[in-house]
């Protein structure tokens, strides 16, 4: 791009190029524009409502950790209904186990080492 | 607003569906983005998003003025108040303090003592990223490097949410020329973005906090009270620590501007895999190392013209300011000179070195680098000159106590280490599969993923370590 009085780099330059670029796909037709637009929203609503889903207790950590008002109280009260409603469904397993294998890996220790405190 | 909270979460989504829904004019879309950013800056203080205003008004004023004129000395000039201006608000608000204490000192050790006018100045987070910002973009103009920007397009630079508080240093010819038309997305930049965002969630939330808050922290709080093995450790575990951290901020800015279809340059590439600490420069926060080189070393100190010890002195006073651009503290600066001392030395033994003497094998020189890396972390870390030196100290000795470190934060450190030998472009190389997958299928993965990294991250979110700067 010139204007006459300006030369414009208006690439990006070559040794620190952007790491989301990757090279075409020869012959794969990738989605661009709207299409492109269509499947990352699908991904990121997937992704979310999965995490809605299995992920119930951030949500409710989260409302918890809010500045005390009337509108929180409610949303509170909806997040721990959310929470106990996917712990009977059993969804909320999978996030608890692994919880539970990172505290004892995060509490296993050398020989003579003292062992972790008690959370 | 930090970027692994929830908080974020729900303002990426809210932004996200309304910036995509909204409009299809792009001059919407950067308005719209532009008012989430002020929203995303002024949930740590409102009074800074003026500042941030001010500063865009100021560099677009700036460069119109040298952009109108065709007389050389006015350029220059209005060049030279832009920078100053820049400066002037970069120093109040970061050195002010700094300078005032050290001019008591003088005065004290003098046998002035005086009343000093000390005010308690808060520090505008992100404040180093967007000076420099607007100092680059007014030189660039000067050089006729890039066009004069519209208002809202350099408000823009300045502001967008994803670099704003901890970069990396976007520069005017990076993002400019792809705000003149509405960005599109495609499955290759998702992909990418997605695995960035998340490999970004688990560095910070899992390694670095892990690190952090259980064994870093610790050990340079009591350094005294560990023991040799612990204080080596600690020191490896900040080099992940610190890595870990601001490459996570670096990796999921770039991938939330991408979810928004910018590109932003890439600002780390392997660090600790660099054979010189000149090579390390090219891998360690680019966006700063080229920034500092291009307008600091090459355009105000003129770069490698004239002999070597002229060379050498550009070095040294290049390094010793950007240790300063990280905070007003002795120990940044002497971090600063230690980086320039040593990139010195590299040059005279390239220009020196005896003929036929053997050439360092390229793992000994990562080895070696990687050290001296260390070296200037425990400085870097460490709250004060006598802390350091205490440090090294405590590693010369043989202290009392055995070692704290505990098996996951021992897997920690060198899975942070190895890293570094995986094969380069290693994420892009998964991104260009994942693209291929069906929105449901990614969808699932990339929530798994993210579920992953909760369960196993650290209680709380500490701020990343580039926030202060």
């Amino acid at each position: 791009m010139t204007d006459g009085k300006t030369d414009v780099r208006n690439t990006m330059r070559a040794h620190d190029a952007s790491p989301v670029d990757l090279p075409d796909e020869p012959g794969r037709a990738m989605g661009e524009g709207r299409r492109g637009l269509g499947w990352t929203g699908a991904t990121i609503l997937i992704a979310s409502l999965f995490l809605l889903l299995t992920n119930a207790q951030a949500l409710n950590g989260w409302a918890a950790e809010q500045t005390p008002s009337e509108t929180m109280v409610r949303v509170t009260g909806a997040t721990e209904g959310w929470l106990a409603a996917t712990e009977r469904m059993q969804v909320a397993t999978p996030r608890a186990w692994l919880h539970g294998l990172w505290k004892r890996a995060q509490a296993a220790r050398f020989a003579g080492q003292a062992p972790a405190a008690e959370d | 607003m930090l970027f692994p909270t929830l908080t974020f979460g729900l303002f990426f989504l809210v932004t996200f569906c309304v910036v995509w829904g909204a409009s299809r004019s792009n001059e919407w879309r950067k308005i719209l983005l532009l008012v989430a950013s002020w929203i995303f800056y002024g949930a740590w203080d409102w009074r800074f998003v003026a500042l941030l205003i001010l500063s865009a008004v100021l560099n677009w004023g700036a460069a119109r003025l040298i952009d109108d004129s065709d007389d050389a000395v006015v350029r220059k000039r209005v060049m030279i108040v832009g920078v100053v201006l820049n400066l002037a608000i970069l120093g109040f608000f970061k050195y002010y303090g700094f300078f005032l204490e050290q001019v008591g000192d003088v005065l004290a050790a003098a046998g002035f003592a005086r009343d000093l006018p000390l005010v308690q100045v808060i520090l505008p987070v992100g404040v180093s990223f967007f000076t420099f910002q607007g100092m680059s973009y007014l030189v660039d103009v000067y050089k006729q490097r890039v066009p004069a920007a519209s208002l809202l397009d350099i408000t823009f630079l300045m502001s967008f949410f994803p670099h704003l508080v901890a970069g990396p240093i976007v520069r005017a010819a990076d993002l400019v020329p792809q705000l003149q038309a509405t960005p599109r997305l495609n499955r290759g930049m998702v992909a990418s973005a997605l695995l960035l965002i998340v490999w970004g969630l688990f560095k910070k939330a899992v390694i670095a906090s892990e690190l952090a808050t259980q064994f870093v922290d610790p050990v340079f709080a009591d350094i005294a009270g560990h023991s040799r093995i612990d204080l080596v450790l600690a020191a490896y575990g900040y080099a992940v620590q610190i890595y870990c951290d601001f490459s996570a901020y670096s990796d999921m800015a770039i991938g939330i501007a991408a979810l928004f279809g910018y590109r932003f340059p890439r600002n780390f590439d392997q660090p600790y895999r660099a054979a010189s600490l000149q090579e390390f420069w090219r891998r360690w926060h680019i966006s700063l190392s080229s920034w500092l080189r291009d307008y600091l070393y090459i355009d105000a100190l003129g770069g490698n013209r004239g002999g070597v010890w002229y060379i050498c002195r550009n070095l040294m006073v290049t390094m010793l300011l950007g240790g300063l651009w990280h905070g007003a503290k002795w120990t940044f600066l002497i971090w600063g000179g230690l980086h320039g001392l040593v990139l010195a030395m590299e040059r005279l033994w390239r220009e020196y070195r005896p003929a036929g003497w053997p050439v360092l094998p390229r793992w000994a020189g990562v080895l070696v680098t990687f050290h001296v890396v260390v070296l200037g972390w425990i400085f870097f870390r460490a709250p004060s000159f006598a802390d350091a030196t205490a440090y090294l100290r405590g590693i010369g000795a043989n202290g009392a106590g055995g070692m704290t470190a505990t098996p996951l934060q021992l897997v920690l450190i060198l899975f942070g280490l190895a890293i570094h030998a995986a094969p380069p472009r290693l994420l892009q190389g998964i991104a260009g599969r994942v693209r291929t997958w069906p929105a449901p299928i990614l969808g699932v993965a990339t929530g798994a993923a993210i579920l992953l990294v909760d369960a196993m991250r650290f209680e709380g979110v500490a701020p990343f370590i580039y926030y202060q700067f």
